[in-house]
């Protein structure tokens, strides 16, 4: 594979253009060419399409995307570009395994096939906005989920008084605070050597999760930190400065990527294809040992619509059959927390990743924007349900996703705002209330009307 | 062809698009039509109907930037001409917009700032990583009406309100209007901060920049 050396190299070497000229001469066009050349075809009837071929087409359309697009780096204005020999070899060379963790905690991430038979990756915890007082009980609670095998701890953005903010100082020290909380939260939970592996979600910038990162700290390279690009195919050298670190310490390096559903890439096709190619930049670029995927979209955010589980769930597809490096993903349900909506939401999205050959990870409630919003009972669903429907196929999924639609789509614009949880818990024991559990038992049941197994 | 046919293809030509089509209809109806009516009922209409596909999501953001290409292009034929001819296009108001200190996302902030100009605002987009002084060198500079400020995380929408308190601390507060938009932004955030107004979408967006200013304008 290209050597990391070689990036850096072509990141001052490789052809300069504008930032506007990239998106608009180059990207832009290009990905309405792959579209049209392999007919990629969005069917509003079939969120989780059971069809290989055209599975293979968006590979291929990523292929000759990346191929020609490359990754822009926003510091030196410049293009890293690739052979399609050298994007071939690095497909070919690829981790199709990611360790995560230490001692009986360990765990292997596995890339899948779409329909396969073998139990999902199942990955829990949130990275959104948390306050310091419920923090540790959080991440105690996601090492407690016996089924979990890697967790997202929170982010964090006070200290105490002291606000956090992008490249400030109190942002080293927050991101220090919840390395130091992660740790300890899950050594509560009896589970010490387990994988965090969304570090930092509390930092912005490189510098921030590059200090937080000092073993003193509690970081293990056997955890995970994501690289994020910026939209679409551009980096920048703070992210750089992360994987120069990151390499040099062998630890797992995860790429990020959320493309704009009728953003630069367009509509739910032309999404679908840059999804995927975010796994060449990925491989290359980021040197990820895993992969994280989430599709946003433009206009509501949220990720269980049908365009949206088409985009994850045909990505996911592409990418599972071609290149089968670890790849899960990560949805944003438009309901709040402790709402039937959100398992509605919940069940859809996981129903695609899981059949298309995905990890699974909690979907985020109220698009993730509210502090406390997420629950450790929607990490329980997550796991209950990935285990629950092992071996489903797309076609079923597909059948049981538009069944769920009906229910949720027409809250998609005013969903409920459920409760956050201060409001549904017993922080002490760290407990749902009895509403929440009563409506979590309904949604179950009637889950489970529809065809949905739990375990 | 009539004046109604060839303003009809200009909308038409802007609505796809399409630059060369677009210059060479407004260069042919120039022989017959003013730069104004050519404005005003050709490519007025063609951007707001740009827009309301956009915020219906029947097209996407490569279509409306292109669109927005054309009707640049074709600015730059009228523009000479309607200066010497003495004759502007009314604005609604102007913008000075940008994504806050040490955050680089610029996908949500375009989005805005290409509705605002279609809306008939003038827009000074600031581009990426703008710390909060220069949002209030820009407004002063082009007597803005409305400071318009894009964050997509958690730790960089504390800059917004820096924005506002540096506005404070120049006794400018009440000269602008300020509204702040972004993935993690909620009006709850937006009330704490002191802001204006907030846009959960783009056409939010635009929406409440229209209201804001007509409110304040006493309309």
């Amino acid at each position: 594979m290209v050597s990391f050396h070689e990036i850096l190299e072509r990141a001052t070497k490789g052809p300069i253009m504008s930032s506007k000229d990239f998106d608009m001469r180059v990207f832009i066009p290009k990905v309405r060419e792959v579209v049209e050349k392999y007919k990629i075809q969005y069917d509003p009837d079939t969120p989780c399409p059971a069809d290989d071929d055209l599975a293979d087409r968006i590979y291929q359309a990523a292929f000759d995307l990346y191929a020609d697009v490359g990754t822009y780096v926003i510091d030196t204005e410049r293009v890293i570009r690739f052979s399609r020999e050298e994007i071939e070899d690095a497909v070919y060379e690829a981790p199709k395994e990611a360790y995560f963790g230490e001692g009986p905690d360990r765990c292997v991430f596995k890339g899948r096939e779409p329909d396969g038979s073998e139990i999902p990756h199942c990955h829990v915890g949130s990275g959104t906005d948390t306050t310091e007082d419920v923090a540790l009980k959080m991440v105690e609670a996601y090492g407690k989920i016996s089924k979990a095998k890697t967790v997202s701890i929170p982010s964090v953005t006070t200290l105490g008084p002291m606000k956090s903010s992008a490249g400030s100082p109190v942002e080293i020290l927050a991101g220090i605070y919840m390395m130091r909380i992660g740790r300890e939260g899950l050594r509560r939970a009896g589970r010490p050597g387990m994988g965090i592996i969304n570090h930092m979600s509390s930092c912005a910038k490189g510098v921030s999760t590059i200090a937080a990162s000092n073993p003193d700290f509690g970081a293990r390279p056997s955890d995970g930190w994501l690289i994020a690009p910026h939209a679409e195919l551009k980096i920048d050298y703070s992210s750089l400065n992360q994987v120069a670190y990151l390499t040099s310490w062998g630890a797992n390096i995860g790429q990020e990527a959320g493309p704009i559903m009728g953003g630069y890439a367009g509509g739910p096709a032309g999404t679908a294809v840059v999804a995927t190619a975010y796994c060449f930049h990925g491989i290359l670029v980021a040197r990820a040992t895993y992969h994280l995927t989430y599709p946003v979209h433009m206009t509501y955010v949220a990720s269980t619509t049908p365009d949206m589980l088409y985009v994850v769930s045909t990505s996911g597809q592409a990418v599972s059959r071609n290149i089968g490096v670890p790849y899960y993903a990560l949805g944003y349900a438009a309901a709040g927390s402790a709402t039937k909506q959100y398992f509605y939401e919940a069940a859809a999205y996981l129903l695609a990743i899981q059949s298309s050959g995905m990890g699974i990870e909690d979907v985020h409630p109220n698009k993730a924007v509210v502090t406390n919003g997420a629950l450790p009972i929607d990490s329980e669903f997550t796991c209950s349900l990935g285990h629950g429907m092992v071996g489903i196929t797309r076609k079923e999924a597909n059948q049981i996703i538009k069944r769920l639609m009906e229910t949720y789509l027409g809250g998609i614009k005013n969903p409920p705002r459920g409760r956050i949880l201060n409001e549904c818990y017993d922080i002490h024991a760290m407990r749902p209330d009895d509403e929440l559990r009563r409506t979590y038992d309904e949604a179950i049941r009637e889950l489970g009307g529809m065809g949905i197994r739990f375990q | 062809m009539t004046g109604d046919e060839a303003l009809k293809g200009i909308e038409e030509a802007i609505v796809s698009g399409d630059k060369e089509r677009s210059s060479q209809l407004v260069e042919e109806a120039l022989r017959e039509i003013d730069s104004l009516t050519i404005i005003q009922r050709g490519m007025m209409p063609a951007m707001e109907m740009v827009g309301d596909r956009f915020s219906h999501g029947e097209i996407y953001l490569p279509e409306m930037l292109m669109a927005a290409e054309a009707w640049n292009e074709v600015m730059t034929l009228l523009k000479p001409k309607m200066l010497a001819a003495g004759e502007s296009v009314a604005k609604i108001g102007t913008v000075v917009i940008g994504t806050v200190q040490t955050d680089v996302h610029e996908i949500g902030k375009n989005i805005v700032a290409t509705l605002l100009g279609t809306a008939g605002f003038e827009v000074h987009d600031l581009g990426v990583d703008i710390p909060a002084s220069k949002f209030i060198g820009k407004a002063e500079e082009v007597d803005a009406d409305i400071i318009a400020a894009s964050a997509i995380m958690t730790t960089t929408m504390t800059y917004q309100r820096d924005i506002l308190e540096h506005l404070m601390a120049r006794g400018l507060r009440d000269k602008y209007i300020v509204l702040v938009g972004g993935g993690v932004v909620n009006q709850k955030w937006a009330d704490e901060i002191g802001a204006d107004g907030y846009g959960e979408t783009a056409a939010d967006g635009v929406r409440v920049a229209k209201e804001l200013l007509t409110r304040r304008k006493g309309g």
